[in-house]
């Protein structure tokens, strides 16, 4: 199993281990303690076992301070400065919403929708009442930021680049794994390669790519940009996926074809299900190459485009950042993230251990 | 067995139309992808960089995918880039930086993963799960984070921490050692959740076995982790080490998003060099020729990694 792999289902099997601790924690506890108790553990070894999970502790929160801090600024009240003038405070004086206010804005569904019938002259109207979910003027927050338009550009980016990614990504996976053809080897091998050189390669062409993109007139094209990242994720995701059907037992397509399965037949019913694993793993990582990039994005979309991060960036002013609106509209644009993971986990964790056996 | 059947049979076995070979039509679709989008800009920068490619004149006239009215001009990018002293320090800093972030991402992982590995620490997955946290945030909040942590403010996190410790104010990224000191720090913390899960998962490899012989043998603490536990991790973090260098050598957003890679260009690391050269003062020739020397650097780094190490390993299981 490759570097790749294996980062992805630590992650996966983090997440799992971040939900379900408090109640391990909880009975080893009791465990240790009733062991104590019985005189099965000495005073020593509890000692050098509390020392040690302190360090341990003391590691990991030193580690993630930066996070701590930037989470605690998006709730405090003091707004526009992480800098307090009476120094660092590991809790703010004064908590606040209005950061996070600020970043949703009006969340409303006007009055009476109109829905259009199409090809004809017709539309349905919903007769309701205005459908107020969050009033930012009701925290006092007047202009609320562009977030969800920057949401809606990167939702369209990423949709576009996981639909793109998948359809090129799936059947060339398939072949290479099942199949033997002149270049096979050759192309696995370029893949692998790109995958591990990384895709710095990528700024490094940024200027041809910027050069080409405007003399065919596709600068601030959010399809365009997406058909990018979805060239950028085809190497990594196209190798993922063909490791993860190289676990499938051949014999289940051999019985599908002795039952007398055309080969298409064979594919989309007994590889494909079988491979949802995998399939779900691949999705997300496209996903997340449309989701997270910056600097190609910074440099060919223009304001009304923006996706999420580069939205994000252009909080930044050059000499002060508003840190509680900065640090607020990040972790509200990292939440999907989180949620696809907490959603997906049960496939990447499958899709990662490279089995295929229990289907 | 009939003469037609036996005919039948060489024909099946010429290899000359090899029918799988149309499954190479499946691969074709991704492949072609990648080559637009990587591939051929690739090669129209090699054609930029032998241009005195500007804005003005590179997209003048309509044209696509020529050279609009830059006009070809040899080898003179590449002859003022390979005599500009700027270069030359970008090029040194660069490498004294993925030698210096190496070294500490590293020296950091190792320390992590060896403590949240220790037998005797509780909730140990718990807080490895913790530990890997800053992996799923977007690097650009990340880094803009960080550039507050260094803030020349008085109350910049930093500083608070020097102040603390009893010792004055630094005005971080408007000094050039404090600015690489500062892009190292941040380089080592984006790559530590990378560096302790392969290392995590390199120790755990470790059979308890030799532990226990060399505790028999009453090894210490110490030799028992340079005799046992570094030659098992050896390899595993070597080829963590190749790529996460890779990576630093083209690390571009922690210099852009800190002071561009100031004070006064000197702290711009090559990639930066090549981006600033071509977007902000509109060299595309000269720009191109930077990043097209900074790939060949990088490649033949990789080449002799991939001689060296074996880094393309998983292609020998497929």
């Amino acid at each position: 199993m490759s570097v790749f792999a294996r980062i992805a289902s630590k992650l996966a099997e983090d997440a799992w281990t971040l939900a379900t601790t408090p109640v391990e924690a909880a009975r080893e506890a009791r465990y240790t303690v009733a062991a104590y108790r019985r005189g099965d553990i000495s005073a020593t070894q509890l000692l050098r076992t509390a020392v040690a999970t302190t360090f341990a502790v003391l590691v990991v929160a030193v580690m993630l301070f930066p996070i701590y801090w930037i989470a605690m600024s998006a709730i405090s009240a003091s707004g526009g400065s992480i800098y307090a003038a009476d120094g660092f405070r590991f809790v703010p004086k004064r908590t606040s919403i209005k950061p996070f206010v600020w970043v949703l804005g009006d969340l409303m569904i006007q009055p009476d929708t109109t829905i259009a019938v199409p090809f004809t002259d017709l539309s349905v109207v919903f007769d309701h009442p205005r459908i107020v979910f969050l009033d930012a003027s009701d925290y006092g927050v007047e202009s609320p930021s562009e977030f969800k338009r920057y949401f809606v550009n990167s939702v369209v980016v990423a949709t576009v680049t996981v639909a793109l990614g998948l359809s090129v990504i799936v059947p060339a996976a398939y072949a290479l794994s099942r199949r033997e053809f002149i270049m096979r080897r050759k192309i696995l091998f370029g893949y692998v390669l790109f995958t591990q050189v990384g895709g710095g390669l990528g700024i490094a062409a940024l200027i041809a790519l910027y050069a080409i993109f405007v003399q065919a007139g596709l600068l601030n094209n959010k399809i365009a940009l997406a058909a990018y990242y979805a060239a950028t994720a085809v190497p990594f995701n196209t190798w993922l996926l063909k490791t993860y059907m190289d676990g499938i037992p051949v014999s289940y397509e051999e019985a599908a074809l002795v039952d007398g399965a055309p080969p298409w037949r064979v594919v989309v019913e007994v590889i494909l299900p079988l491979s949802a694993a995998g399939l779900a793993t691949v999705t997300i990582f496209t996903f997340l190459a449309g989701w997270m990039e910056f600097v190609v994005a910074q440099l060919l979309l223009s304001s009304g485009n923006y996706t999420l991060p580069v939205g994000l960036f252009s909080l930044v002013e050059e000499y002060s950042i508003p840190w509680a609106r900065f640090s607020a509209f990040a972790l509200t644009f990292a939440s999907p993230v989180m949620l696809v993971y907490l959603f997906a986990q049960r496939y990447i964790e499958g899709g990662l251990s490279f089995s295929g056996m229990e289907g | 067995m009939s003469t037609a059947s036996r005919i039948a049979d060489r024909a099946a076995e010429i290899p000359a139309v090899e029918r799988e070979d149309v499954s190479l039509l499946l691969v074709l679709p991704g492949l072609f992808l990648f080559a637009a989008f990587m591939f051929f800009p690739m090669l129209y920068l090699i054609g930029i960089s032998f241009t005195n490619a500007r804005p003005a004149n590179l997209f003048g006239g309509g044209s696509f995918l020529t050279f609009g009215e830059a006009t070809f001009v040899g080898l003179r990018n590449y002859v003022a880039v390979l005599t500009d002293a700027t270069f030359w320090n970008s090029v040194g800093v660069t490498w004294l930086f993925v030698a210096t972030s190496l070294v500490g991402k590293v020296v950091l992982g190792l320390s992590i993963a060896l403590v949240v590995t220790n037998d005797r620490v509780r909730g140990a997955r718990f807080l490895r799960s913790l530990l890997i946290v800053p992996m799923g945030l977007p690097a650009i909040f990340t880094i803009t984070v960080w550039r507050g942590i260094f803030s020349s403010a008085r109350f910049g996190l930093a500083n608070q921490l020097l102040a603390w410790l009893g010792v004055g104010t630094v005005a971080w990224l408007n000094e050039r050692w404090a600015a690489f000191f500062a892009y190292n720090v941040t380089e080592m913390w984006l790559a530590y959740p990378f560096m302790v899960i392969i290392t995590v998962s390199a120790l755990q490899d470790v059979p308890d076995e030799l532990h226990e012989a060399a505790m028999v043998d009453g090894a210490s603490y110490l030799s028992r982790f340079f005799h046992v536990t570094l030659p098992s991790v050896k390899r595993p973090v070597l080829f963590a080490s190749i790529l996460t260098a890779a990576a630093s050598f083209q690390q571009f957003l922690i210099p852009y998003v800190f002071n561009e890679g100031g004070p006064a260009r000197l702290n711009e690391l090559i990639i930066v060099y090549g981006y600033r050269e071509a977007f902000q003062f509109s060299q595309y020739g000269q720009g191109a020729a930077i990043m097209l020397i900074a790939i060949a650097f990088i490649g033949a780094f990789m080449w002799l990694n991939v001689k060296k190490g074996k880094l393309a390993d998983g292609v020998d299981e497929a």
